[in-house]
């Protein structure tokens, strides 16, 4: 299953990931979690999620073929 | 301790069952709610964590080369490559049950007598993974004159689909439940998915070293705590390691032709004999 839209998803999801995890890692969301502060292991689970997403996008992007040659000629 | 639990992390026995049981059982003075529990819990499972690593030092170079070639690819071309990609699949649905469920099912549940029903129901579960095995291996007609043969019927952990890699690797949340056993569970979902039952152990232990040693390592600063005795605690953490290599090393071979029942048969006793003196306040 290829598609540049949901290669697109995947990326932007994977942003989303990060942004997640730095708002953990500096104690600004508590969603969750059962103490107040900065959430180190949730901060690192959502760096996971991030990576997972941008592999999982690079999987999904249609690969074009190459060209040695310009194709029209 | 450190010893205790080594090799019941990676027998399929349960090794916070354990924890939990035979301090209580023998009347060991371990305080679980005591702050310095935790550093050495974490320094145990680092112990344990680091044994496995050890053992698969060469595999695990492979499977990060590997992993990082097929994600810059975007194509998986090798057996290591989708092994790799297996276990970032697998090991996220468990961390992700992990970090939002852990504590709070640990908490509910961490009392002798639950730890001791949930011991029986995990030796129901892996007799019933060896039946279900067993059924399999009458529908296949796999006829063989040994069980190392019979074996070779099966698949290897590469091959394992990556929907069941993701229902294995999330079937290791059970094992927060104290008496339910994270390899016990994940090598029956690797016998369901039609692993043989050494790959199946190779693909449990695989799947464990990260989860381990993720959930370890973010524990370390514990360790910093004021009046941790972290020499001893070291000590244990060193056993738990060499145990740990030990019964990994015997399962990999015992799993060449054993099977999980044994193991069910041992939770379903040692669960039934510690309630009964649990009861009895023996």
């Amino acid at each position: 299953m290829k598609s540049n839209g949901l290669a697109i998803g995947l990326g932007v999801l994977g942003v989303v990931f990060l942004i997640v995890a730095a708002l953990y890692a500096l104690g600004v969301l508590q969603f969750l979690a059962s103490t107040s502060g900065p959430h180190y292991k949730h901060a690192i689970l959502f760096v996971v999620l991030a990576v997972a997403s941008f592999v999982a996008a690079n999987f999904a992007r249609p690969k074009g073929t190459i060209y040695m040659t310009d194709p029209r000629r | 301790m450190g010893l205790l639990q080594g090799a019941t992390e990676l027998f399929p026995v349960s090794s916070l069952g354990h924890a939990v049981l035979i301090p209580s059982l023998l009347h060991w003075s371990f305080k679980q709610s005591d702050p310095s529990f935790l550093p050495f819990l974490v320094l145990l499972h680092i112990g344990t964590a680091t044994a496995l690593l050890v053992l698969y030092r060469q595999e695990w170079v492979a499977l990060i080369r590997g992993f990082v070639t097929a994600a810059i690819r975007g194509q998986i071309q090798t057996d290591t490559e989708r092994l790799s990609m297996l276990l970032l699949v697998g090991t996220i649905p468990a961390a992700i049950l992990g970090v939002f469920l852990e504590s709070k099912i640990k908490t509910l549940f961490a009392s002798p007598s639950v730890a001791a029903v949930f011991l029986v129901v995990n030796g129901v579960l892996m007799i019933g993974f060896e039946l279900l095995r067993r059924r399999a291996e009458r529908r296949s007609a796999v006829m063989a004159s040994s069980r190392v043969e019979q074996e070779e019927h099966f698949a290897q952990a590469e091959r394992i689909s990556f929907r069941a890699a993701a229902v294995v690797g999330a079937c290791q949340a059970l094992a927060f439940l104290p008496g339910i056993s994270r390899s016990g569970v994940t090598i029956g979902g690797g016998l369901l998915a039609g692993l043989r039952h050494e790959e199946a152990a190779r693909f449990s232990f695989l799947l464990a070293t990260p989860t381990i040693l993720g959930a370890g390592l973010v524990e370390v600063p514990q360790l910093f705590a004021g009046g941790v005795p972290v020499g001893e605690y070291l000590a244990g953490a060193v056993l738990s390691g060499i145990a740990a290599y030990a019964s990994a090393r015997f399962l990999l071979r015992y799993f060449r032709s054993g099977r999980l029942d044994p193991y069910g048969v041992y939770c379903v006793g040692a669960g039934l004999v510690s309630l009964a003196l649990l009861h009895f306040n023996v």
